[in-house]
């Protein structure tokens, strides 16, 4: 259906022209890039989108060691990039597989997922246990964690130019778990959790939970619960219970605060023995 | 806003609306096979191939295809020949009302362009994207099977 409100759209040549007409409107103005939740959800008011095309920020690239994913890579060009499954053994990829079909793959942008950061978003929580960072611009080129940049209530957002993933530590392992009937649903909640395996104990342990209603975060409690153990049975029973009481659990239509509870319980159990039994590993 | 596309080979030139999706221009400029179906990227009744890849028309904004070409069901058979992926459809009985057929097709297209080899695990995501409500799936997945044996073979 067409978007009737938008009045213009701005084919922006440059980082800075785009940010500067971004930032004069702030209110009436969004960035434009694959742009499918902008025709399902545009919002109230705005009038001008600004097309990040040309801004020649669509590439998978190395940059010392980290993978960079260009903004305006589209799901699939993420999912189908060597150099990505490389840099989280495959991790990233099968997460992407199970998001919506082929069809919105191929249009929705990697930088579209982590800006709009919708509540049920399986991007954010898989880019948050692998210690992602973003590039942007406001005004002047800068990286932010992407578990920082989500907590921020700018406006506008700064311009992401990419998401960057740090090269896997040896020993890393990372797994997914979400509650949907097929990728095209909503997830009621969705999990990840990475940790590196040092001598059969836990570091940097990682857990993000999404759809809790809120987008995806990072669970501290449960992180410390984890780190510096083994994967035993009664420690991943302790850790789910940690997580499951940590997590902002709110009733919405799709499901009650005391279920999400339980789901979040099963999502991080299942993620650990994952982690306990498989190298990187994405289960829906 | 002034658009340049190539549909089906040709050229076009259009004037569309900021807010247009590719959807409402390839309907209104006549290419019928691009079907209207949820308008909220669920159905897959108007897919189309945007510079290669299947999508969906209703999620894409016109301008979005500036300088781009695009294939609608109109363009897929060559001198008067249907597409073998169109062949199969109709030799394995996976068309009824026909509705869901072009995106169906377009995406099967779509994916043996890029995997001339799928599995049936390949070919259900790939056609994942697009609803039939009248036959099921089991009949577009055979004539996708067909369909990549048989241009296997013409190679």
């Amino acid at each position: 259906m067409a978007v009737h409100q938008v009045e213009s759209i701005v084919r922006s040549t440059s980082i800075e022209e785009a940010w500067d007409r971004r930032r004069r409107e702030p209110h009436a103005s969004r960035f434009l890039a694959g742009g499918v939740d902008l025709v399902l959800y545009a919002p109230p008011g705005v009038t001008t989108l600004i097309d990040l095309s040309g801004l020649g920020i669509d590439s998978v690239r190395r940059d010392g060691n980290d993978t960079v994913i260009g903004a305006m890579a589209t799901l699939t060009d993420v999912l189908e990039s060597p150099l990505v499954g490389k840099a989280t053994d495959g991790f990233l990829p099968r997460v992407l597989q199970g998001i919506a079909s082929p069809l919105q793959r191929n249009v929705a942008t990697i930088g579209g997922a982590v800006v709009r950061a919708h509540p049920w978003s399986d991007v954010v929580p898989a880019l948050l246990v692998l210690g992602a960072r973003l590039d942007v611009f406001d005004g002047e080129e800068r990286t932010v964690d992407l578990a920082d940049a989500r907590g921020r209530s700018e406006e506008p957002f700064p311009l992401v130019l990419a998401v960057r993933i740090p090269a896997a530590q040896k020993g890393v392992r990372a797994a997914f778990e979400k509650f949907s009937r097929t990728g095209f649903d909503v997830a009621t909640l969705n999990c990840a959790c990475s940790a590196r395996m040092e001598r059969g104990v836990c570091r940097d342990a990682r857990i993000a939970i999404g759809g809790t209603p809120s987008v995806a975060q990072r669970l501290p409690r449960a992180e410390e619960a984890l780190a510096g153990k083994s994967l035993t049975a009664s420690v991943m029973a302790a850790v789910a219970q940690v997580a499951a009481l940590e997590i902002d659990a709110r009733d919405d239509r799709r499901a009650t605060a005391v279920y999400r509870r339980r789901l979040a319980g099963v999502g991080v159990r299942r993620c650990l023995e994952s982690l306990a039994g498989l190298g990187m590993e994405a289960k829906e | 806003m002034r658009i340049h596309v190539t549909v089906n080979g040709t050229g076009r030139t259009w004037e569309v609306a900021p807010g247009d999706t590719l959807l409402d221009v390839l309907r209104r400029e006549g290419f019928a096979g691009v079907k209207k179906g949820c308008g909220t990227g669920d159905c897959g009744a108007c897919t189309v191939l945007l510079n290669g890849r299947a999508v969906n028309a209703c999620l894409v904004l016109a301008v979005k295809a500036e300088g781009g070409a695009v294939v609608t069901i109109e363009g897929i058979a060559q001198g008067g020949r249907l597409h073998p992926v169109q062949e199969a459809f109709l030799e394995a009985g996976a068309v009824q009302c026909g509705y869901c057929t072009p995106g169906m097709v377009l995406s099967a297209v779509s994916l043996l362009s890029h995997n001339p080899d799928p599995s049936e695990a390949e070919i259900r995501e790939a056609i994942s994207g697009n609803l039939c409500r009248c036959t099921g799936y089991v009949k577009q997945i055979a004539a996708v099977e067909r369909a990549a044996a048989r241009m296997r073979e013409s190679r």
